[in-house]
């Protein structure tokens, strides 16, 4: 499974959303009805995934699957 | 005659005195502290502040979960001083205003709330000192400015420790939302906070283990998870950040957890999402930490369908219901008394009765009133009756059930209320906002907005440059604020909104005429 695919298995599970049909401009809360909670609990699924370490209040202005995406580049 | 939080903490400290009483993690590493040490501490602080000359007076505490904050916080309430928690994902000139409304003298700050400093120092004139909690010393730029360390370090000097308070004086104020759109300190007593730890039905093994994943300077939090924990010699272990409340229940392998329903749906979709092929008592083990028994709810509706689905994983889900006011729990589901869908029996301190089906509560637990706000006292404290705002009823076997709201709060399943009024008054300071309404809509809030028609001529905006220019909007509000006060749908409305006889905003009909969009 490539890194994107399985980063976006993870958003999957808090949304109704298949892998597959997710686009880099949905946002989080908007589009996918992520609640607050579903999104902090999604960024440390990612830390422990990929093994990075977030800064919480960089990461909070996050907005879009794209946007997370290139964060989680930019820590590896 | 009442009791203080005191006798409770002091009763604990005699019976649990090696038994650790907090944990948190530094990095990966779990300290700890007994609760001898605990108490050590509690009263060095203690010392220091009357010392510090501030017998009676009300003092601030700014920061999230931490060994020290709760510290300084049993030091306040155990002398004769007032605490004040306050939200520090607030906007600077929210805490401001918090800090002076509340006559606030002094201020406990977490370094990591430091950026806030100078603009506190600087608006707030009846601040006399700040301490940093913090064992290092601060930059001594800052004026009026120490750290807890050194606050400690000089009760050394002091022979004289804070007298009892009396069960009467007011303990600590707590912030709510009011429906007016300006918060409500809610001023609770040594008695009321005691009556309710006590009054709750729930007791487990000394040194079990609680991990506490609630913001501190909220009722549920600082009085079930903290007060209670240490009445009954729990050692509670801090979660350092959300991010990390699942990972930190395999860490500190907790046996009981205080949730709000959020979370509760949050974790329900990591259970869920598991393949069904793994036994559900190895995905428990895995997500919950392999103890967890129960979990205790509140501050929302919680869906009962989460108290069968989390059963098959073997916790236990307790929903129970309360408000700052009756600092906090009016009721509960306990272990051995319990109905799914109910919010439980009244505590034995509560009496309860029902006005054109608003909940009106009365006992030792309800508040002494909101702190310099006699009106919205008197219209929500009548002849010792608490006005709840809350709709409900009692079945044939004593348990207590909600269905519905009076007044206008937007309860999230987060637990926070949100005065809708207050969000309102921010969102209408946009040129291009006609009139606004906003709603709890899909676990999140909904501005429902009709632009300005002057605006949008003058301006020659197409119904997409509109959008734009909205969201642009909202996104820089939602910026300043913490998460669950940010907008998450918006709405355009095409016709200005309903209004009464008297030119108020129909809020119900705007949910109906012009509906949300489905996600």
């Amino acid at each position: 499974m490539t890194q994107e695919m399985q980063f976006k298995t993870i958003v999957a599970q808090y949304c109704e959303v298949k892998p597959d049909e997710m686009n880099n401009d949905m946002r989080f809360r908007e589009d996918l009805g992520f609640s607050s909670l579903d999104f902090m609990s999604f960024l440390g699924e990612l830390e422990d995934t990929f093994d990075i370490e977030l800064e919480e209040e960089d990461a909070l202005k996050v907005l879009t699957v794209g946007e997370a995406l290139e964060l989680l580049e930019r820590l590896q | 005659m009442g009791i203080l939080i005191r006798d409770i903490l002091e009763d604990s400290v005699k019976k649990f005195a090696d038994i650790k009483a907090v944990k948190w993690l530094k990095k990966k590493d779990i300290l700890e502290r007994s609760y001898s040490e605990l108490m050590d501490n509690v009263i060095a602080i203690r010392k220091s502040l009357l010392a510090e000359g501030f017998k009676g007076k009300h003092i601030s505490l700014i920061g999230t979960s931490s060994v020290e904050w709760i510290e300084s916080y049993l030091a306040i309430i155990t002398g004769n001083t007032v605490a004040v928690p306050l939200d520090a994902g607030l906007p600077a000139e929210d805490l401001i205003d918090l800090i002076n409304r509340s006559d606030s003298e002094a201020l406990f700050l977490s370094p990591k709330n430091i950026s806030l400093l100078e603009g506190i120092l600087a608006e707030c004139p009846k601040l006399r000192k700040v301490w940093l909690l913090q064992e290092e010393e601060p930059d001594s730029l800052y004026e009026k400015t120490a750290s807890l360390a050194g606050l400690k370090a000089a009760s050394a000097n002091s022979s004289t420790d804070a007298d009892r308070p009396a069960p009467d004086d007011v303990a600590t104020i707590i912030f709510t939302s009011g429906t007016t759109g300006k918060s409500k300190g809610v001023m609770l007593t040594q008695d009321n906070l005691a009556a309710n730890v006590l009054s709750v039905d729930y007791t487990t093994e000394p040194g079990s283990i609680l991990l506490s994943v609630l913001p501190i300077h909220h009722a549920f939090c600082l009085v079930m998870d903290w007060l209670k924990g240490f009445s009954l010699g729990t050692t509670i272990c801090i979660n350092d950040s959300l991010l990390h409340m699942v990972k930190n229940m395999g860490v500190f392998k907790p046996q009981v957890m205080l949730m709000v329903p959020m979370m509760i749906e949050t974790i329900y979709k990591r259970l869920a999402s598991v393949d069904s092929a793994i036994p559900k008592k190895a995905v428990a083990d895995n997500v919950f930490g392999g103890n967890l028994k129960i979990i205790f709810t509140g501050g929302a509706h919680l869906d009962p369908y989460y108290i069968g689905e989390f059963a098959e994983y073997g916790v236990e889900v307790l929903e129970g219901y309360g408000m700052s006011e009756c600092s906090p729990v009016i009721s509960s589901n306990t272990p051995e008394t319990h109905k799914a869908g109910s919010i439980g029996k009244p505590l034995p301190n509560a009496e309860i009765k029902f006005e054109n089906g608003e909940i009106l509560v009365k006992g030792s637990s309800v508040m002494k009133g909101y702190y310099q706000m006699p009106e919205e006292t008197a219209e929500t404290l009548k002849d010792g009756w608490l006005h709840t705002g809350d709709k409900g009823y009692m079945d044939e076997d004593g348990f207590l059930f909600i269905n519905g709201r009076v007044k206008n709060l937007i309860i999230l399943s987060n637990g926070e209320n949100i005065s809708p009024e207050e969000i309102e008054n921010k969102l209408a300071l946009d040129a291009l906002v006609g009139e606004v309404i906003v709603t709890g809509e899909d676990n999140g809030l909904a501005a429902r907005i009709y632009p300005d028609q002057d605006v949008v001529a003058a301006k020659g905006l197409d119904e997409e440059a509109i959008k734009t220019a909205l969201q642009a909007f909202i996104d820089q509000y939602n910026k300043k604020q913490p998460t669950y006060r940010q907008i998450t749908g918006l709405i355009i409305r095409k016709n200005p909104f309903i209004r009464s006889s008297t030119k108020k905003i129909k809020r119900q009909e705007a949910l109906i005429d012009e509906p949300l969009p489905m996600a």
